[in-house]
């Protein structure tokens, strides 16, 4: 078959454009409602904190944006791999010599550009208010505002635990924290980095040696959440998960008192209260 | 006698030994100094400095074996420069030091298949170990080498997975040259590659490394030996893509046929320099980095500890203004062969040429300004979020100009569903999920809960697995007739298409599921309320690991035992390589061609003919 | 499929040869290139360095008495640059075919940056520190050893271009022509590859020029940040 002139299949007088574009109206109009309702509860990570009711209208408005896109894609593709088909055998047909077409392409980087604006300006506008859960380093750009109590989280290889400054400093294999308050995590790490990541919550920070990775939570309603490592720490990293719990004002501080007459024989062996412990340093024979 | 030659002489076998006496060489020379050891080999007895010496003097070696010194030693005495080794002959020359261009694009189709399947072979035990949420076939150290080694293993292998065997082979052809510019240099692309394989393979004897792909200290400082072969393979890797890039840039820029403008260019070449460009200036930043990490482990410097003056988010930013081009040397190949493949299966001119052409370049460009992303919950500094997070969602700008140039292209096409093309529109439907659900890692909020997840690792195998090994395979059965002479099969190359399609969704969309679910990467055991679904995954990704051997059985029955002839021009395609015999002659062309059009002039009238008529005197511009 | 294009069973004989420009352009962009994909490699220690400095972490990027002598320092940059002067006046004799001149002055640029090379080896040993002494001295130590390195694969390609000028030193500028095989001994190059080592020499020199000038840039912006901002 060499590749010798062809005749251009002629025009079949049909304005495939605006059938297309009109079944990804209709397409997009049914599925995209239907996407953020039916879909949007479902994504994650949930209602258990503000950061984490706010991750989920994240997610809903990032799924509610991108499902006109798959339509567009699909109904393109189904109607042009069903419409376009060359025939079988027979010699070679060249299609219409299209090789441009400016409104098209001034059309869609529009589009595109508009879309990608709006997702980030909406993005920055959710990072803003409250730190959206995620570690923030040292020095946070986005700090809630009213009363909070500070944990700190101090992983090693292969645990976490939490050390409560505002209540005498002890050390507790728990993560227990109030109802419908302000957290401050002050996440750091002994040796390698690890990643906190407290899913029902919406909080993830990395634990860095000698850095203190400051992320916000403001609790609702009491329940249990799970606490994984989120970053590859070495042999057990499948292993350092555990769960954490939210719990009424009252059981906290009876929890507290329990923690502070638990600890208190080795209380005097802690080091004190540091944002950043200096780990051993890490050294190998060479 | 001449066979006896050929064995001994500089080849594949010399330098096997040659590496393995440079090996013990720097091993015992590395002793001498730092204390003696008279082991020939002690896990217990090593040093990080004898680990190094014993491997780079295995390099030497391998390569000293295979010829590559002796050119070096020619130009020290004076002697000119030649540009040619070992270019005809039979076999022998898939096995040795050989400048032609075809050779080296074969040598890499096979070098990079056999990693691949070994890469391959990694993430099927990683699926077996996931079969169960609890830990149970291998030790906790094991698996984590296997996930490290899966992944250091495809993102080194697979940087140059396009631009090893096809821009090898292609880009002379399309710009109508006979070489690329330095052809010496492109093969020691390819040996030195083997070498790095090697060496990351042996990882093993030395207790692997539980780093993954990405080594970030504090834990590759406190990994054993086998960490150094992590660093040493990545920066051979980076040597590899360097001079890789270097030399498709410097062909391409000097040694274009008359004729050839920049605007008449195939798209797949576009696609070559964008990536060679991010080659040539984003891993030398590896090199250095991982140089650092050496220096680190080797002679105690401090740059990433933290107790010693370091940091270890000094790495972490090196490592992605690597990482993030990176991941665009991976995609950007995809791109390029899909737009060039489109016109000829739709038998359309290519829509928009110069929206294409932009769409690339501007990908190449934005991916330097985005590495950031990977550390938004990092605890470095935040003030600079929202500019990566914009930087970021820019780049889906010019990737939409490769959607829309490709879908315009086959729009009102005459669409020909042969394998090649069922690829490449297996990668809309691919880079459009994996596209997408970039956007949820991009914006910060959401990334919070998707970052380090499998919901990440989902969506880097859409656009890595989907958008590169599919353009990958799209490529190998466009253009394996015209470099082997054989046709493939078809029908077994749709058997493949399909279940490699099916099984690649099944196995990754469950993926994301499980991310948002809650289930971090890289772990050995997981919550048991996720074992339906990472079981689900387990065996499609078996059967997925079996539609690649449909692939292999098609290949090796195709090539070596049905033997049947290609034609010269299978596709019925304008590019100039389908205009030449296949297999491509030593020399590509009897007189370089003159070029008078894009090869993408499908309804546009009769394909333009090349050649200057006798007489006509047969310079350049 | 035109069949002009390529017939399948010719050698290389048949060909028309390759004009030697074609080599020359390849090799000033492959210098071009490699000097942009160096300027990356120690890019990664510039950002290093001020990185490291700005959070001096536990304060150890630089812990008292460890400073790299300047003295020294001074000294390795001088030999480097004024071996870069040499060449690109070498460069310039070569052009005027005064090609003993060039040989000469290549030769003194070829020593002068192994003296270099050698004084810091020595350097590293007088500096009274070593790569343990916190951070400056890693970026010190990690900067100094990889631009040594580049800088003694750099000499090593200047000494090509010397020893190709010195072996061909009776031949005619322009006029030498090299028998098929001269090189390598391999049976399979055949006549059409190099013929004109002289003319290359230009072009080599040309490349080898611009990449050695480049060089000694990073080594004076090394030489800036090491040794002066620090």
């Amino acid at each position: 078959m060499a590749a010798e002139p062809m005749a251009a299949r002629p025009s079949d007088g049909v304005s495939h454009g605006r059938r297309v574009i009109t079944a990804w109206l209709v397409v997009s109009a049914i599925a995209t409602p239907l996407v953020v309702v039916l879909v949007g509860p479902l994504l994650p990570p949930g209602n258990a904190s503000t950061q984490a009711s706010q991750q989920v209208i994240d997610n809903t408005v990032i799924t509610g944006i991108v499902t006109p896109v798959v339509c567009l894609i699909f109904v393109f593709f189904v109607y042009a791999l069903l419409n376009f088909r060359a025939p079988k055998g027979g010699a070679l047909v060249d299609g219409p010599p299209l090789r441009n077409h400016a409104g098209i392409q001034i059309a869609w980087m529009v589009i595109t550009s508009v879309t990608v604006l709006f997702l980030a300006g909406f993005g920055t506008y959710e990072l803003l208010q409250n730190g959206a859960g995620g570690g923030q380093g040292p020095s946070p750009v986005a700090v809630p505002g009213g009363k909070k109590i500070a944990v700190q989280v101090i992983a090693q290889q292969w645990e976490f635990t939490y050390r409560y400054p505002g209540f005498g400093g002890f050390e507790s294999h728990e993560l227990v924290l109030p109802e419908d308050t302000y957290v401050v995590l002050h996440v750091t790490s002994l040796d390698v980095v690890h990643s906190f990541w407290a899913y029902e919550l919406g909080v993830k920070a990395d634990a860095n040696p000698r850095v203190d990775n400051v992320a916000f939570v403001r609790t609702k309603a009491p329940g249990m959440f799970q606490v994984r490592c989120a970053e590859l720490c070495g042999l057990w990293h499948g292993y350092m998960y555990n769960n954490g719990h939210v719990v009424s004002a009252d059981q906290f501080h009876a929890w507290v008192k329990s923690q502070q007459a638990l600890y208190k024989p080795i209380a005097k062996y802690l080091p004190g209260f540091r944002r950043e412990y200096l780990p051993a340093p890490v050294r190998r024979g060479g | 006698m001449a066979a006896a030659r050929r064995l001994i002489g500089f080849n594949l076998l010399t330098a096997i030994v040659l590496g393995i006496g440079g090996w013990y060489a720097g091993w015992f020379g590395a002793h001498a100094i730092t204390g003696p050891s008279l082991d020939w080999f002690s896990a217990a007895d090593y040093n990080e400095v004898s680990v190094f010496m014993a491997y780079i003097g295995g390099v030497i070696g391998f390569l000293a074996g295979l010829g590559f010194l002796n050119y070096p030693f020619a130009r020290l005495r004076g002697y000119p420069p030649s540009l040619r080794e070992k270019e005809t002959g039979g076999w022998s020359r898939y096995f040795s030091l050989c400048t032609d261009h075809k050779v080296v694009g074969i040598q890499y189709l096979w070098g990079i298949g056999l990693f691949f399947f070994i890469g391959g072979l990694n993430a099927m035990l990683i699926r077996t170990e996931l079969l169960r949420p609890a830990h149970q076939v291998f030790p906790a150290g094991t698996y984590l080498t296997i996930v490290g080694m899966h992944g250091t293993m495809m993102m080194g292998m697979m940087s140059s997975g396009i631009l090893g065997p096809f821009a090898n082979y292609f880009v002379p052809i399309l710009i109508g040259a006979r070489r690329m510019a330095f052809p010496r240099i492109e093969a020691l692309t390819f040996w030195l590659l083997m070498a790095a394989g090697g060496i990351l393979t042996t990882t093993i004897f030395f207790g692997g490394f539980p780093t993954g792909w990405t080594g970030y200290p504090p834990l590759e400082s406190q990994a054993n030996a086998g960490m150094d072969c992590y660093i040493l393979f990545f920066a051979l890797v980076g040597i590899s893509m360097t001079l890789l890039g270097l030399n498709m840039i410097a062909t391409i820029l000097t040694m274009r046929a008359p004729g050839l403008t920049w605007t008449r260019l195939p798209i797949f070449v576009w696609g070559v320099i964008s990536t060679a460009s991010l080659m040539v200036l984003a891993a030398p930043v590896l090199i250095a980095t991982l140089g650092m990490a050496a220096f680190d482990r080797a002679i105690n410097t401090t740059f990433f500890v933290a107790g010693g003056g370091g940091s270890n988010y000094l790495y972490q930013n090196l490592f992605w203004v690597f990482g993030h081009p990176e991941v665009y040397i991976l995609a950007l190949p995809g791109f390029a062969i899909v737009l060039e493949l489109l016109p000829v299966f739709s038998r359309k001119p290519l829509w928009g040429y110069r929206l294409a052409v932009a769409g690339l370049l501007g990908v190449t460009l934005l991916s330097w300004m985005v590495w950031q992303h990977h550390l938004f919950v990092s605890g470095i500094n935040g003030d600079l979020r929202p500019f990566y997070m914009l930087s970021t969602e820019l780049i889906s700008i010019p990737t939409g100009f490769t959607f829309i140039c490709g879908m315009m292209t086959i729009w009102r096409g005459q669409i020909r569903f042969t394998v090649p093309m069922l690829f490449c529109l297996a990668w809309f439907f691919n880079f459009l999920l994996g596209g997408l659900s970039g956007v949820f890692l991009s914006d910060v909020p959401s990334d919070v809960t998707t970052h380090g997840s499998f919901f990440s690792m989902a969506h880097f195998h859409y656009t890595i697995m989907g958008g590169l090994i599919f353009t990958f395979f799209a490529a190998v059965y466009y253009w394996v007739p015209k470099m082997t002479g054989w046709q493939l099969n078809e029908r077994l190359g749709k058997i493949h298409f399909w279940t490699m399609f099916v099984f690649f969704n099944s196995t990754f969309a469950p993926l994301f599921a499980l991310g948002f679910m809650g289930m971090p990467r890289r772990v050995v055991t997981y919550d048991p309320s996720f074992q339906f679904l990472n079981d689900w995954v387990s065996v499609s990704a078996f059967l997925l690991g079996i539609s690649m051997l449909v692939f292999l059985f098609n290949l090796v029955w195709s090539l070596a035992f049905k033997k049947v002839p290609a034609e010269a021009n299978p596709w019925g395609s304008r590019s100039i390589e389908f205009q030449l015999p296949s297999p491509v002659p030593v020399h590509n062309f009897d007189r370089i061609p003159v070029f008078t059009d894009d090869p993408y002039g499908y309804g546009e009238g009769p394909a333009p003919q090349w050649v200057v008529p006798a007489g006509a005197p047969a310079g350049r511009e | 499929m035109s069949a002009e294009l390529a017939s399948g069973d010719a050698g290389y004989e048949v060909l028309e040869g390759e004009p030697p420009e074609v080599l020359a352009r390849n090799l000033v962009t492959a210098g071009y290139l490699l000097a942009g994909a160096t300027a990356f490699f120690f890019v990664a220690f510039v950002f290093a360095f001020f990185y490291l400095r700005s959070i001096d972490s536990v304060s150890q990027w630089k812990p008292h008495g460890v400073d790299a002598s300047i003295g020294w320092g001074t000294a390795i940059i001088a030999c480097w640059v004024v071996s870069t002067v040499l060449v690109r006046l070498g460069e310039l004799d070569q052009a005027a075919d005064r090609r003993p001149q060039w040989r000469l002055k290549g030769l003194a640029a070829l020593l002068l940056g192994l003296a270099g090379l050698v004084l810091q080896v020595v350097a590293w040993t007088q500096n009274g520190f070593g790569p343990t002494d916190g951070a400056f001295a890693s970026v010190y130590v990690g900067w100094t050893a990889f631009l040594s390195l580049f800088v003694l694969l750099t000499l090593f390609w200047l000494e090509t271009t010397l020893a190709t000028s010195w072996r061909y030193r009776n031949e005619l500028f322009g006029a030498a022509e090299v028998p098929a095989g001269h090189a390598s001994g391999d049976p399979d190059r055949t006549a059409h590859d190099i013929r004109n080592p002289v003319d290359l020499n230009r072009a080599e020199l040309a490349a080898l020029g611009f990449y050695w000038t480049f060089l000694a840039g990073v080594a004076v912006v090394a030489w800036v940040i090491l040794y002066l901002v620090a």
